[in-house]
């Protein structure tokens, strides 16, 4: 790993090279306005600044920054490589990903259903939103050490955290998007002859699924974040645990390259749900 | 002597808004008989539409008794179908599924093919051959008017309730419009409450034209439309008893259409 101090200003410089190259394929004639304006001169823009912080980061690093705490992206790269080609690094992520991925379904299936129930019948509704409330408003992460207690420091209780977690969004999301719907669809369908399950099943349940779409898309976020949360905590498996272990050993060229691998995870489930979103609402255009 | 079929006896509305009652509709007397095109015409906010939300059970009336064939409203009146002033299409389904929704349900059953045909039907009959796929977020308002329509004549109920069916559409759809209106309603044997801004529309197409006071609206005159049927709504705005009508039913809705507009 080379790291003799260098020039700062090589970065912008790089960035500028990188601008130009841009501006020449999208031809001479176009002003350096239009070039942003264009998506192959956007995208430049955007590889050009990443490619700036990661010069910048690169050479600062050691300079400018004491290496022990901002590590270098060299260093992390290599990190990277050594847990891939190692396979150390599969068993993390599964156990992380199988975490969230289950407690995600059984949290979003269980956070529609109760949605559906209490916005069906007003009274239970009524009794009970104090209640939804108080939890929703609850910090799930401080529960985070009872489900340890209660479920040891395997998946199981990173799996309820998560389930939990996004259990509320879901119920929350659903229930907003009952009290939301136009009445005048179900009023609609009333008169002409529906009954209560023909309502459910033709007015409430399409006309929530914005509201549980949206729901599903934070709660990606908020899934991970419970998982890596869980075996931050207590564990001995995970990116959470890799990120962890590695900070108990200032290795901080492990912390970046778990925050990488679990970027990476979110992004991918995130796009994965927005997909599923663009498919199932595809009248919204 | 039979009854009628819908019955307003003394009936009112008022609505509360924090800590003042604002009166929507002064008592309201008025019989429709079976097979009768009644039109409803005057200012905004005159109680027009509160009277159709009554009949079709949406609302109960504040003071005074509806019924409905002999037997008083208190639920849901499934024997009407209602073109709300705001449609109410499914924003998911497309122009024919939207047209086809009440066959879906179980006590309309039909059968998938009976149903494509019930829709090709409705959609040639409203105009929007080719529109079929599209979503109603794709269409003007006068296009979702005319699928509002179709979908409440494709159950046909016996009661036919319209809040503005027509207000967005051109002059010349418009006048197609009442011309099948009418056909359906003489062929079907439907007894029609009808809502609009448009006084020629009302006299064209009403046995009776019913004018209404500004809020807290009230009924200010009845009229007999003696037009002899069949009519012939693309000339008979220039029958000489048509321009009597007008004038004479102008004449007490220019007021109330003043007030309305001073307050």
């Amino acid at each position: 790993m080379s790291a003799q101090p260098r020039d700062p200003g090589a970065a912008a410089a790089v960035a500028v090279a990188v601008m130009s190259a841009a501006a020449s394929r999208t031809g001479a004639s176009e002003s350096a306005r239009s070039v942003f304006l264009h998506p192959v001169g956007r995208a430049a823009a955007q590889i050009a600044i990443v490619l700036a912080m990661l010069v910048l980061w690169q050479f600062g690093s050691g300079t400018l920054f004491p290496r022990v705490w901002v590590s270098s992206p060299s260093a992390i790269f290599a990190r990277l490589v050594q847990w891939f080609s190692s396979g150390s690094i599969w068993g993390h992520m599964a156990a992380t990903v199988s975490a969230a991925a289950i407690g995600y379904v059984l949290g979003a299936a269980a956070g529609v259903a109760t949605g559906l129930l209490l916005g069906l019948s007003r009274k239970a509704e009524q009794i009970l939103s104090p209640f939804v409330i108080a939890l929703y408003s609850l910090p799930k992460v401080a529960l985070a050490p009872f489900f340890v207690i209660f479920l040891g420091i395997g998946i199981e209780s990173k799996i309820a955290l998560v389930a939990v977690t996004v259990y509320f969004l879901l119920l929350y999301n659903t229930l907003d998007g009952l009290r939301d719907l136009d009445r005048g669809w179900a009023d609609a369908y009333r008169l002409m002859g529906a009954n209560d399950r023909e309502i459910v099943r033709n007015v409430m349940l399409p006309g929530i699924m914005p509201w549980i779409f949206s729901g599903l898309r934070i709660g990606v976020r908020y899934a991970f974040t419970a998982a890596v949360l869980g075996e931050l905590l207590a564990g001995n498996q995970g990116i959470g645990y890799l990120i962890e272990s590695s900070a108990g050993q200032f290795n901080s060229s492990g912390i970046f390259a778990g925050v990488f691998i679990l970027v990476v995870c979110s992004v991918v489930a995130t796009e994965v749900i927005s997909r599923a979103e663009k498919f199932v609402l595809h009248w919204r255009n | 002597m039979a009854h009628q079929l819908i019955e307003l006896k003394d009936i009112s509305k008022s609505f509360q808004r924090e800590q003042t009652i604002i009166a929507a509709l002064s008592p309201v007397n008025l019989a429709v008989r079976r097979e009768e095109f009644v039109a409803f015409v005057g200012p905004s906010g005159c109680g027009k539409s509160t009277i159709l939300n009554m009949v079709a059970g949406l609302l109960p009336p504040t003071t005074g008794q509806l019924s409905y064939d002999g037997a008083p409203v208190r639920d849901l009146n499934r024997r009407v179908g209602y073109m709300t002033q705001k449609d109410t299409l499914l924003p998911w389904r497309n122009v024919a599924d939207n047209i086809g929704a009440p066959l879906e349900l179980a006590c309309h059953k039909t059968g998938k093919t009976g149903r494509m045909d019930k829709i090709r039907q409705m959609v040639e009959l409203v105009g929007l051959k080719g529109f079929e796929k599209h979503f109603p977020g794709e269409l003007s308002g006068g296009m979702r008017r005319r699928v509002a329509l179709a979908r409440m004549l494709i159950y046909d109920p016996e009661t036919l309730l319209m809040d503005e069916p027509f207000g967005a559409l051109d002059a010349q759809l418009k006048l197609v419009m009442h011309d099948e209106i009418q056909r359906i309603v003489s062929l079907g044997h439907k007894t029609v409450l009808f809502v609009t801004h448009d006084l020629s529309e009302a006299i064209a197409l009403a046995d009776r034209v019913v004018v209404f006071s500004s809020r807290p609206g009230q009924i200010k005159i009845v009229r007999d439309i003696d037009l002899p049927r069949p009519r012939d709504v693309f000339r008979i705005r220039f029958s000489p008893r048509f321009t009597e009508l007008h004038e004479e039913l102008w004449d007490e809705l220019k007021d109330e259409v003043k007030k309305g507009t001073d307050t």
